[in-house]
This record gives C-alpha cells, structure tokens and sequence, in this order.
C-alpha cells in the first residue's frame, strides 16, 4: 500500500469512530469542526475516542499524555494518528 | 455550649488570643459531647490553624482561613440581612473554589441556610432557583473574596447559629416540569448523616487527603465536604480545566497523595481507562466511596485488582435523605455472591422498608418502592407543599420519605433495581427527564421533544432527544442539533444537553394508553 492509500484509510477508520462517538456525519464534511466549541465531543467523548483509536490502530495513546487542543478537530486528530502509526 | 455572647470583636491580640481560648475549650467540650459541625470545624481552626483545609486549583485555604474568613462573610451577611426572617437562605455561586466553602459556613454562622449554585449553570436556571428559594443576597466566589479582604481582621463570630431544626443547606434537583425543586436539609439531618459517616468509615483526623470530585452544588460533595472538615483533614477538589484535560486530570490525582476517593462510579471508571491508574500512582489511597449511581461488579473487581491496598464501599440514597442512607464493602466475597452488586445496610437511626403500589409493607426478597425512615430524612421541598405531601409522610413519629427507586431487601441487605418514572442517573446526576423535554418544548419551531437515555455499560451512557419541529429555516440536521444545543444549554445545565437529536416528521410513536411509546423510539435508533 502506498503511503497516500495508507492515510486515506487511516483517515477514514478514524472518521468512521468520530462519528459513532460522536453521533454525527458533519465530521466528515468539515474536517476542521471545532469538536468542543460546537458541542460534537465532550470530554468524556475524547477518553472514549483516545482508548477507541488506540485500540484499532495498535498505537499508545495514554490519556494522561492527552492535551485537549491538539485533539480539537478531525483533522488534528487525524494528523495525531498518522504520526503515531508511522513511529510504530 | 459555644453561645454567641462568647464571642466578640477582636480589637487587639491579647484579646484576640482570650477568645481563641474560650472557643478552644468550648470546641473540645462540644467535640466530645455533641455532633456540631459548624463547631468542629472551628475547633481544627483554632488547634492547628495552618492545616491545609482546601485545595482547589493550585490554591490553598488553611483551617485559621477558614474560621476567620467564614466569620467574616457571616458578619457581612447579617448586616445586609438583619432586617430578614433568620431562614430566608443566601445563595452562593461558584464551582468548586475555596469561597464557596467560605460562603457556606459564614451562612450558616450568621443564621441563614445556604443554596449552593454552580457558575456553569444557565442564568435561566439560576434565576428561578433564586426566586423560589427566596434568596435575596447572592454570594459569587468575587464577591466572598473581596468580603474576606476588606473584613479580615474583623474575626468576630456571630452570635447566632441555626437550630437543630432550622434548614442547613437546601439544594436544588432536576423537577419533572421543568422547574428545579429544592430539597431542605436541616442541621439535624447533616449532623446524622455526617456522624455516621465518620463512625463507619473510621478517618483518621488531620492525617487524610480526600478527592472532591462533584461540584460543590451537587449532594454527592456532601459526602467528602463535611466528613473531610469535621475531621480536619484536606478536600483535594479537581477542577473542570482537569476533568477536560486528561492529562492535566491525571497529573493532579497524583500530586494529590489521596487517602480517601469520593466519586461517581463513572468518574472511576474514566480513571480506569488509563492503565496507569494504579496503587503506583495513589499509593496511600485506602479507601472508594461511591454514591450517585450503580456501581458495577466489573468496576469493583478491576479496582480491587488494581488497588488491592484499597477497601471498596458502595453507597445510595437520595438527595431527600441527606446524600447516603445505606452502605456497604464491596470485597471479592461480595463480588462473587452478587453479581448485581447490593447498596447496603441502611445506616443507625435509619429504616428501609419496601412498600408495594398500595403502600403496604412487602416481605423480604419482594421487589417494590424503596422507602426511607429516619433523621436523615428532610422536611421536604422549599415552599412545595403539594410536592412535599406526595413524597413525604410519617412511619410513628419519624419523618419518612417515598424514593421512587426500586428494590428488594434481603437479610436487610438493600438492592436497587433503577427508578419507577421518567428520572434517571447520568454520569451520577440525577435528572428528570421531563426536565429537558419541557425545556426543549419552549424553544422556538419545537412542536414536540421526547428524551431517552441510552444505556450501554455507564461511561458509554448518554441522552437522545427525539424532536418533533418545523424547521422552517430548512436547515440540516447537524445544524439544527448545533442551534438546539446551544439553546437548550441556556437554559439547563451542561449535563442535561442530549448528545445526540433525532428529528421526526409527524408525530412520536404511541402506546396504546395514548403515551409516547419510549421503546419503539429507542429501537428506532442504532
């Protein structure tokens, strides 16, 4: 798989787990929602989104090392993933 | 007895130092003898005024701060109320700051009840807290704060103190119209509750750290507020920029070298998330309380596992019954005999009886509703008399109040099997779910709302809202949800707002009685 095939579907695994946490497709249509300002996620949601990507991608995401602002949208959640699958 | 001509203005210290005195010999005498919280407090203030009582988001509040700022606002207070009835309450507004606790016992000192309010909480909200319970001063955490700058050396205590009888705190729960009740808890019910706390659980005094996890406006901070200070040791609060910020929330639980956690089942469950969570990090800890919700046999099992210095103790009552009625520890024993964990023994001068829909007794193992007896229970709701004569009652002489829960009692051992009506326990608040459909029903375009909490294992846990609308700015669904939100947290709290907004055409699906058929919308979503 080339490397824009792999984030594409990295991209679209985490898409498809912000939605069921979150309840909603618009996280697909904006990619830079702000998931906190506009209600999406909570932080009860982030904890359930961090231990939820940790599991399907293999990667360490502890929540205690967690910052809320760089979880703040879909595409900084995505970038966060990409970068942490390609130092596993 | 402290009588309030033992105490006066301290001109200069010698005098100062004469009233410390009297105050000391009276506290010990009091100590011994009776259940004066207000008291014993005071006590820790005068024996070791430089012992850490608060701590709140990189603030400390010392026992000797506590007493003289707390005799300060009460004297604030009985000037601005000199002219008032002694039980008209002040309201005091903050989250989780050391002026709230200020606030409260300077209350409390100059004569008058306290309603405490959250700063989250919708000005909606607030204001017909404040109207119905008849505050007419309201105490922010700036104003309380600037009181005990101006007045600091003004350490005289009030000479007048509430009665055994006299309301304590009234706090304010979720109604099914969508108007907050407030629930009286008088000295007597506080005193019962928190000597039975402190008997049963056996703190030691000065030498514990307790977690304060709810905001201060929620009866769950009354199981750690008063037991912490009556015992003069150190409520540790974790602030909302914690919870929000995992990491932050993970770092200040470890710096706070915890000896007692007060918490939501849900709360310990997010902290279980995080595999570090562990002995390692709270080392000293050695014991849970729990109260506000179901706490499950997987979460017990995983705390023992990975606490095993721990002890474990279930709780539950109701706001009506002063915070906890029953308790119970939770070990492996208990664990592996009830699967569905029990919620324990009702407390001493305490009776749970299980009555059926015609309110007669039932025998043991039935299921029916859970009723309370005792002095813990209230005298019912702030200027409510038809809501008051429909929940509370006698049994002989003692007060006695219907729950609405469900349960059955085995060997007098209590077990909760979920609610009768439309309330529900979210995250450890309790909300009526009336609540927030009156309330979405008077925004605009809204013809009709419908909640429903979905339920998957407690953290997984949240509200939908069914909505039936006009939505004649033909917007779309995500943008509907957004406005409907943000609407909806204008006028309740943070926590009643559904994650998750359905839209209908038409109408709910009906019940043949003619009522909103709440299981076909439920399965109507994924």
């Amino acid at each position: 798989m080339s490397n824009s095939q792999e984030q594409s579907a990295i991209q679209e695994k985490v898409l498809g787990i912000l939605e069921e946490i979150t309840g909603t497709g618009e996280i697909r249509n904006n990619l830079d929602l702000s998931l906190f300002d506009e209600y999406v996620l909570d932080s009860l949601g982030l904890v359930q989104l961090i231990v939820s990507l940790s599991e399907t991608f293999a990667i360490k995401i502890a929540p205690a090392e967690v910052e809320r602002d760089q979880w703040s949208s879909p595409r900084k959640i995505i970038e966060n993933v990409e970068k942490r699958v390609a130092q596993k | 007895m402290v009588s309030g001509n033992n105490y006066h203005a301290y001109h200069n210290v010698r005098q100062r130092r004469f009233c410390y005195a009297q105050l000391y010999l009276s506290s010990i005498l009091i100590f011994k003898f009776k259940q004066m919280i207000i008291e014993k407090i005071n006590y820790w203030g005068v024996q070791n005024p430089g012992h850490i009582a608060h701590r709140s988001g990189g603030k400390a509040l010392t026992y000797g701060e506590l007493l003289q700022r707390s005799n300060a606002v009460a004297a604030f207070i009985r000037e601005q109320l000199q002219d008032k009835e002694p039980k008209v309450p002040v309201a005091i507004r903050g989250h989780k700051e050391s002026e709230m606790l200020i606030g409260f016992l300077g209350a409390v000192k100059s004569g008058h009840p306290y309603v405490p309010i959250d700063s989250s909480m919708p000005e909606e909200r607030v204001e017909k807290i404040i109207q119905t319970s008849g505050a007419t001063l309201v105490l922010d955490v700036e104003k309380i704060s600037e009181i005990t700058n101006s007045r600091f050396s003004e350490a005289s205590a009030p000479s007048t103190s509430i009665g055994p009888d006299d309301p304590f705190y009234i706090l304010f729960t979720s109604g099914s119209t969508g108007d907050p009740k407030g629930v009286v808890i008088t000295r007597n019910n506080l005193e019962s509750f928190v000597s039975w706390m402190v008997e049963e659980q056996k703190f030691s005094e000065q030498k514990e750290v307790f977690l304060n996890q709810a905001p201060f406006s929620f009866d769950l901070s009354v199981m750690d507020i008063y037991p912490c200070l009556v015992t003069g040791n150190t409520l540790v609060s974790i602030t909302r920029d914690d919870v929000s910020n995992p990491a932050q929330l993970h770092k200040t639980l470890q710096a706070a070298d915890l000896t007692v956690w007060v918490s939501t089942p849900s709360f310990a469950q997010l902290c279980l998330m995080e595999k570090t969570f562990q002995k390692k990090i709270l080392p000293k800890l050695r014991k849970f309380l729990f109260c506000g919700e179901t706490l499950t046999s997987k979460t017990a099992a995983i705390l023992l596992e990975r606490f095993d210095q721990s002890e474990i103790w279930n709780t539950y009552g109701p706001t009506e019954a002063t915070v906890a009625t029953s308790s119970i520890k939770i070990t492996k024993e208990i664990i592996e005999r009830y699967p569905f964990l029990p919620v324990g023994y009702p407390k001493p001068q305490c009776n749970i009886y299980i009555y059926d829909e015609h309110d007669q007794p039932l025998e043991s193992e039935k299921l029916g509703q859970i009723i309370i007896s005792g002095d813990n229970v209230s005298p019912g709701y702030l200027g409510r008399p038809d809501l008051t004569a429909r929940s509370f009652f006698k049994i002989g002489d003692l007060p006695a109040y219907r729950t609405g829960d469900q349960g059955y009692l085995e060997n007098n051992l209590l077990f909760f099997k979920g609610r009768m009506d439309n309330q529900i326990k979210l995250h450890g608040y309790r909300i009526e779910l009336g609540d927030i459909e009156s309330n979405l029903e008077t925004l605009p375009g809204i013809r009709s709302a419908a909640v429903i909490m979905r339920q998957n294992n407690g953290t997984d846990d949240y509200l939908i809202a069914f909505i039936v609308d006009e939505n004649s700015n033909q917007q779309t669904e995500f943008e509907r949800t957004r406005t409907l939100k943000k609407s909806l947290a204008e006028k309740v709290p943070g926590y009643m707002v559904p994650k998750k907004f359905v839209f209908m055409s038409g109408h709910f699906p009906m019940t043949t009685n003619g009522k909103i058929d709440r299981k076909k919308l439920m399965a109507s979503v994924k």
